[in-house]
């Protein structure tokens, strides 16, 4: 029994031992969020994972694809037939089709970060300029995010607070998103400060703020509206802060970004052993844009997208004062005759058009997000910045809106600015006194010129009203086009799935 | 645990383990004796004989001769061999017996491990198969699920093919959204029997299916309980046993693709057909001395090589068993291999009331494979006019000429050679698993137990890409390596009293104890980019790459479990049984105030064959068993019930391009996550017929599972990344009937036993929680859960045949004389317009075909005849579809190879069920063709396999005696030789894609054929 004693004692020490079970096990990885939103510092870091969101595929990738492919100016003739059909095809049987949603998702992604910057900051105790700036930036990117929404889909869900799971908002007409974007834009510009610098730079000004808030107001045809914004751009404060680069392709060169003709830039560097393009599964992330490899002409990159050669008819119908060829043709392209000496000299990544194409190949690629200013290949890695906004887009705006308003004549100066930084002659001269019309169609050849393959036609033909049949004749991709349908993509079936409230756009 | 291991008490519990016991002997009175068979009169070796009471006894030498010392004339002793009646013979005086031991047909006195307990299988109340260790090591597996199919009702195994990945366990069916994997249990360890594990190690496998048998494992049972127990030793003299066996194994049909001659012929037909010049690889440049068959050049003949030694033995107090072994498998797919090194001590020692004990086992698997593509996708799809190599692929991103899709050869598919030369990913996991254990005899039929375990597993994958490509457009990469460890750990500590009582009529035991396990993975990885290479070599060091650093390291899981658990079996007379179990839990993956729970059961049985009403000649024994009771699992991450910052996100700004460190909440999170539970009834009836040569088993199962976690698939504009949370909110039911009958004839020459099993599940989906007004189903790709029906079904357009001519096609119209498909041309695919709006969009998909099968059965047939034996085991799975991906790859048309047999579509050729072939760049009728929402690529999966079949030979026992051998046996046997199927795919054995999608096939890698031949011995 004494035996027993000592097992039974034994037992219980080893029981006691046992006991001490500690069932609040702390994340190492992570911090809850309940320790965060408490200083300037988690403010500043709020704000910047909403500029992460450029990086991902949706943004970076698939939105300016979807621009240039839908609008007259691309197609793509990608093997991948769902990709072809989809963009610029107006073919998408399939409402989940990866590449379109992956943008609906990553502007979303976005307006969840700014929500939550827009919610949380104000109740920071900090230095209210710092948090005021921070706020606008936050203000100005959710507006550039439902900008796009509102340019793509038109009739979407408006979150404006952080998300919850079982959040189930209705659809919100396009014209309500506009004014979201308004609101925003106007509480932006009222805090941004005019330009940054230093560490800073690349993040969004005050003049980024007025260029989206007169491009949002211009797509409603509020031109009246417009004209003040834009007024601060190249009359205003904006004008000693802005201007042309001498030399047009240093708009599209890694080795001159954040000049000064950008007013909204994406900022994009190599991180050469990224794994993913997921921005929060690591912070071995992308830091740069996979658009470079997906443009790229066959043999180096997946030629996903490529122009339409109608444009580059527009290019030769003028010379410059110098009677040579538009420079504007060759940065803004890869074809037979980049090199004017034709495709025995044009260089592709290395090899001449001919050695790689032969020499009767009439295709063409756009170049503006390439990298073969510098390098041979591309990759998932593009460190060259898109620079969104640029002073140029700006001027030729500000001419329309000034055309739009009857005040076709001051609106010359503007469009002279842009064509004579390439060496064209003046408009005044070789267009003197076009009407409101006339000068419109000018317009919009100058705008195709300048800025053909950076993503701003679909814009300007839905704000013009072109977008139909008619323009099929140029790009034969709207033939499938049904006015009344194909102006918006079909909102997501998964999202209409879970939320009733939402409902398809007209026509799908 | 960690410390629990710094106190010096537990070292030297630790130590005792592999000290052997201490003689304790007395001197009173000698008897010998021989053990015979009854049926032969032959002698019988390796009978356990004990004196009645003790743990005094021995085991017959090859001659059945035995000798013991006992207490006196007085003591009775006991002669017991597995599968032979026990028999208890009174000494009285005598020094020489000679006992005879009779076959045991029935299987009811045999033990059955129960959790925390063994009770005799007559006892049982629950739901519980035992699996025969000895057909579950016929067939050649890497793990033990895979060992399984077939062999017991109610669990469905879907076999995953590559070498060293697991097989698909599923136990009646599926409750869960997440998460459908069974408990496993190593000797009392909870740790996952993953191909790790030997499973020649294995001596007896229950599987615990319902609430009564499986609640001792409360919160973690929910998908039932799998309890394994590795081999002892016996007392008596040292045993070597020995054995090999080699196998090649072959991959089964697959697709029959075209060679080039055929595809460019029926490429330059399909780009002719939509008006395009055909590219010059299938036309003026076509080289017909370039046809690559690439099965051959992804696949190779396989092999699996298994090898154990084992050495076991015993004295009166102590026992050991050593056991090493090897496993390898060289797989179908080039650069894939699994292999095993693996080392089992077993020890046991009794020293007075105390007994110690220890299982452990220490394995290194090593699995090899390119780490990236997967071959069975892209084979069939790559097409025979590209080469393996070529001089006109040789680039500065491709030196070694890769063969790959070019503008003139447009295929976006792999070239299985190319990956397998250019990636390697080599996973090494050194593990050890295994528990020690005190037992101390407290009182007459009171034990004490301390148990703990560990499961520590030290893995290390390193993964390198070389330089090259290996498909079109592939984009610049650097080389680089990448080299990570991580450190699993799982500690178990248990505490439990167990008794037992008999009085009279009534015969109680039980259970009560406490249990917690901490488990942990810590990951550290690192890499760099460029490699160096010399010759061809490369330099293989994370150090020798000159390129950029990669540095990563975070623990994935970390998390505890503690709970008391008790269990109370009262039988009155033999005849009327009673279980109770119960356990409460707490887990640390839940907020506080969810993290404890209650699981309790009830089960009762009646035998009916021991009442005294009850006679029947036919009827040998019968007993009746109902239960109840409510199970639980957890399903989520460690720390999913919080929201977390995620500090990954880097912003771009400044002249330098600096990355600036962005945080933001990317996953929403629901603080309210709880337990899943099941709530599980079983009724269930054991009979005996014949003097139990007949023995049926039948059962009918009802759960209900609740508070199911459902990971919304939640709208995108919620702005979520990283998971979608998940929700206790939906609830599903599943319901069938088990059915297992074993026939044995043992009395003859020519003895066999047949054995069949069959089992249904109806899963049906009661709630999927509150996903907004009118929604009841959860979509997922192409499936969708719906209230009403099983998880996962078929959501698809329901195709209608081929338009014959534009006439079929301008009177497929709607209601409203709409035309319903106005790209289709003739020789395309007819849409069913479900909602008669006039057009085919996602608003026409409806239910077509479910991935649950109504039917599974497993048969086994095992025969002997003089020294031959024979063994053959049936698999059959029935009335399920399967979604044929690749077939829709290869059928699209588009920049793949053409699978040898289509037949396109043409006027002059309209009867056929392909459609016409042509481009579908701008023909949306032919997207149409090759949505993968359609039934088209829907298929009946039902198949009966020939899962084994094996012929053996034993040796004569007097040759064997002559080589002092006691029994030696030769084999050979083939694995998966016939499938009888209508799938087009080469294996309707698919693992599928996660739960909801379980009959997607995107090249699931086909179960091989193994020839294989082996022997085994033992001295």
């Amino acid at each position: 029994m004494k035996r027993l004693a000592k097992y039974i004692c034994l037992g219980l020490l080893v029981t006691a031992m046992g006991c001490e079970m500690d069932l609040d096990i702390p994340n190492p990885n992570q911090p809850t969020m309940e320790v965060f939103w408490q200083n300037a510092q988690d403010a500043e870091q709020g704000v910047n994972a909403i500029y992460s969101s450029f990086a991902r595929p949706g943004l970076s990738r698939w939105m300016p694809m979807i621009y240039i492919t839908r609008s007259d100016e691309g197609y793509s003739g990608s093997p991948w037939s769902d990709l072809a059909n989809a963009m610029g095809g107006f073919i998408q049987p399939d409402y989940n089709f990866g590449p379109v949603i992956d943008v609906w998702v990553d502007c979303y992604v976005g307006i969840f970060r700014a929500n939550q910057v827009i919610a949380n900051v104000p109740g920071i105790d900090m230095d209210a300029q710092l948090k005021n700036r921070l706020l606008g930036e936050a203000h100005f990117l959710r507006a550039y995010f439902y900008y796009n929404l509102a340019l793509l889909w038109g009739n979407v869900p408006l979150m404006l607070d952080p998300s919850t799971p079982t959040d189930l908002p209705p659809t919100s007409t396009q014209t309500e998103v506009w004014s979201q974007v308004e609101e925003d834009l106007a509480f932006a510009a009222a805090n941004l400060p005019n330009s940054f610098s230093g560490p800073d730079l690349g993040r969004v000004t005050r003049g980024a703020a007025n260029a989206l808030l007169a491009k949002t107001l211009m797509q409603q045809r509020k031109f009246s509206e417009a004209l003040q914004p834009l007024e601060w751009l190249v009359n205003g404060d904006g004008a000693g802060i802005y201007g042309l680069v001498d030399n047009y392709r240093d708009n599209f060169l890694i080795t001159s970004e954040n000049n000064r003709e950008s007013i909204f830039e994406w900022q994009f560097v190599i991180n050469a052993t990224e794994t993913t393009d997921n921005d929060v599964a690591t912070p071995n992330h992308n830091y740069g844009t996979s658009i470079s490899q997906f443009l790229a002409p066959p043999g180096i990159g997946w030629a996903d997208a490529e122009a339409r050669t109608w444009v580059i008819g527009e290019f030769m119908k003028e010379s410059t004062v110098a009677g040579e060829r538009d420079p504007r043709l060759a940065a803004s392209y890869i074809f037979a005759d980049t090199d004017e000496r034709g495709a025995e000299f044009t260089m592709v990544y290395g090899q001449t058009f001919a050695q790689r194409y032969g020499m009767d190949n009439n295709r063409a690629f756009f170049r503006k997000f390439l990298n073969d200013h510098w390098r041979d290949e591309e990759g998932y890695r593009s460190p060259n910045n898109y620079r969104i906004i640029r002073y140029a887009d700006v001027l030729l705006m500000y001419a329309e809106v000034l055309n739009e308003l009857g005040r076709t004549a001051e609106a010359y100066p503007y469009v002279d600015q842009v064509r004579e930084r390439v060496g064209l002659p003046a408009l005044s001269q070789v267009r003197p006194g076009l009407s409101a019309g006339q000068f419109l169609q000018q317009l919009k050849h100058e705008r195709l010129l300048e800025l053909s393959g950076e993503g701003h036609r679909w814009a300007d033909l839905a704000r013009w009203g072109d977008l139909g049949p008619g323009i099929a004749d140029r790009d034969p991709g709207f033939n499938n086009f049904e006015v009344g349908r194909h102006e918006f993509l079909p909102i997501p079936q998964r999202d209409l799935d879970i939320n009733r409230n939402l409902v398809q756009n007209p026509g799908w | 645990m960690k410390k629990i291991l710094q106190r010096p008490f537990v070292w030297l519990l630790l130590l005792l383990g592999f000290s052997t016991g201490t003689l304790w002997a007395q001197n009173t009175v000698q008897v010998s004796g021989t053990v015979v068979e009854k049926a032969t009169g032959e002698p019988f070796p390796g009978v356990t004989v004990l004196e009645k009471g003790t743990s005094n006894g021995t085991v017959t030498d090859i001659d059945g001769n035995f000798s013991l010392e006992v207490a006196g004339n007085e003591s009775i002793l006991s002669v017991s061999f597995i599968g032979f009646v026990s028999t208890e013979i009174p000494v009285l005086g005598r020094s020489s017996i000679t006992i005879e031991l009779e076959e045991d047909l029935s299987d009811l006195e045999e033990f059955v491990v129960i959790g925390y307990q063994t009770i005799k299988k007559k006892d049982l109340t629950g739901a519980t198969s035992v699996v025969n260790t000895d057909k579950s090591s016929r067939v050649t597996a890497a793990s033990l699920g895979e060992s399984l199919q077939g062999l017991a009702p109610g669990v469905s195994i879907r076999n995953g093919g590559a070498p060293g990945q697991p097989a698909q366990v599923e136990i009646r069916g599926i409750a869960s959204f997440i998460n459908s994997n069974p408990l496993y249990v190593i000797d009392g360890m909870i740790a996952d029997a993953n191909p790790t594990i030997n499973t020649n190690d294995i001596e007896s496998i229950q599987i615990l299916k319902d609430a009564s048998a499986a609640a001792i494992y409360g919160s973690r049972a929910a998908n039932g309980v799998i309890i394994i127990t590795t081999k002892q030793g016996v007392e008596g003299d040292a045993r070597v046993s020995v054995s090999a066996k080699y196998g090649v194994q072959q991959l089964p049909p697959t697709f029959d693709m075209m060679n080039s001659s055929q595809f460019a012929e029926m490429q330059r037909r399909q780009f002719t057909n939509s008006g395009m010049t055909p590219p010059p690889s299938v036309s003026s440049q076509f080289d017909p001395s370039v046809n690559t068959n690439w099965y051959d050049v992804g696949t190779q003949l396989g092999n699996a090589q298994d090898y154990n030694v084992t050495l076991s033995g015993g004295a009166k107090n102590s026992s050991y068993l050593v056991s090493g072994s090897y496993f390898k498998n060289k797989g179908v797919l080039i650069g894939n291999d699994f292999e095993r090194m693996a080392l089992r001590i077993n020890t046991r020692s009794k020293k007075g009331r105390v007994t110690f004990g220890e299982n452990l086992v220490f394995t290194n698997s090593i699995t090899n494979a390119p780490g990236t593509g997967n071959p069975f996708y892209d084979m069939p799809q790559m097409l025979p006019v590209i080469p393996v190599r070529g001089e006109r692929y040789i680039s500065a991103a491709n030196p070694e000429g890769w063969g790959k899709g070019t503008t003139d050869a447009v295929t976006y598919a792999w070239n299985p050679a190319a990956v397998n030369a250019i990636n390697s990913y080599r996973s090494n996991f050194a593990k050890i698993v295994g528990n020690a254990y005190l037992d101390v005899d407290i009182a007459e039929g009171l034990v004490y137990r301390f148990n703990a375990g560990a499961e520590l597993s030290f893995d290390h994958n390193k993964r390198m890409r070389r330089s090259g490509e290996w498909h079109f457009n592939q984009p610049a990469a650097p080389t680089s390596i990448i080299e990570d460890r991580s450190l699993f750990s799982s500690f178990l500590l248990e505490h439990t009293l167990n008794y037992t009582k008999t009085f009279g009529k009534h015969s109680i035991n039980g259970v009560v104890g406490y249990s917690q396990q901490r488990t942990k993975i810590d990951i550290l990885s690192a890499g760099r980019t460029d490699l160096q290479s010399f010759d061809g070599r490369y330099l293989n060091t994370v150090s020798s790459a000159t390129g950029d650093p990669i540095a990563d390291g975070f623990i994935p899981q970390n998390y505890a479990i503690s709970g008391f658990l008790g269990r109370a079996n009262y039988t009155y007379d033999e005849r009327f049984l009673l279980t109770l179990t119960g356990r409460y839990d707490a887990d640390s993956r839940f907020a506080s105030e969810n993290r404890a729970r209650f699981f309790p059961s009830i089960a009762g049985a009646w035998r009916l064959s021991e009442e005294s009403f009850f006679s029947s000649s036919l009827i040998s024994d019968m007993k009746l068993r109902a239960s109840y009771g409510e199970l639980g699992i957890v399903t989520v991450g460690s720390w999913d019930y919080l929201g977390f910052l995620n500090s990954n996100p880097r912003a771009i700004f400044g002249p330098d391009q600096a990355a600036f460190v962005g945080a933001t909440q990317a996953r929403l999170a629901n603080p309210n996550l709880g337990w899943e539970r099941r709530i599980s009834q079983n009724i269930g009836a054991d009979i005996g017929l014949f003097d139990d040569a007949l023995t049926i088993s039948a059962e009918y199962y009802n759960s209900l599972s609740q508070d199911v976690l459902v990971n919304l698939p939640i709208a995108w504009y919620l702005g979520n990344l990283g998971g979608e949370p998940a929700v206790n909110a939906a609830s599903i039911r599943n319901t069938g009937v088990e059915l297992a009958a074993t026939y044995r004839n043992i009395n003859r020459a020519f003895k066999w036993d047949v054995s069949a099993n069959m089992t249904t599940i109806r899963n049906r989906v009661e709630d999927v929680g509150n996903l907004g007004e009118g929604i009841d189903y959860i979509q997922t790709g192409i499936t969708r859960t719906q209230i009403g029906r099983s998880l996962g079904e078929w959501f698809v357009l329901q195709t209608d045949g081929i338009f014959q001519s534009q006439e079929e096609v301008n009177v497929h119209v709607n209601s409203n004389g709409q035309l319903i498909q106005p790209f289709a041309q003739p020789g395309d695919i007819r849409f069913v317009d479900q909602n008669g709006d006039g057009e085919i969009n996602q608003e026409d998909r409806t239910f077509v075909g479910s991935p649950w099968p109504t039917l599974q059965t497993g048969a086994q047939f095992n025969a002997s005849y003089g020294n031959f034996t024979f063994n053959m085991q049936w698999v059959g799975v029935f009335g399920y579809t399967i979604l044929n991906g690749v077939r829709r790859e290869l059928d699209s048309y588009q920049n793949t190879n053409f699978r040898a047999g289509i037949n396109p579509w043409t006027p002059e050729n309209p009867n056929t069920s392909d459609p016409r072939i042509g481009v579908s760049v701008g023909d949306p009728a032919l997207i149409d063709n090759a949505r993968i929402e359609s039934d088209r690529w829907l298929e009946d999966g039902s198949y009966l396999r020939l899962r084994n079949l094996e012929i053996g030979y034993n040796f004569n026992s007097a040759l064997l005696q002559q080589w002092k051998v006691s029994n030696a046996r030769v084999f050979a046997s083939g694995q998966n030789l016939f499938t009888f199927t209508k799938y087009s795919g080469p294996d309707p054995d698919v693992t599928g894609n996660g739960i909801l999608e379980r009959g997607l096939d995107n090249g699931n890698w086909p179960v091989p054929r193994i020839y294989s031949l082996g022997f085994q011995f033992e001295f």
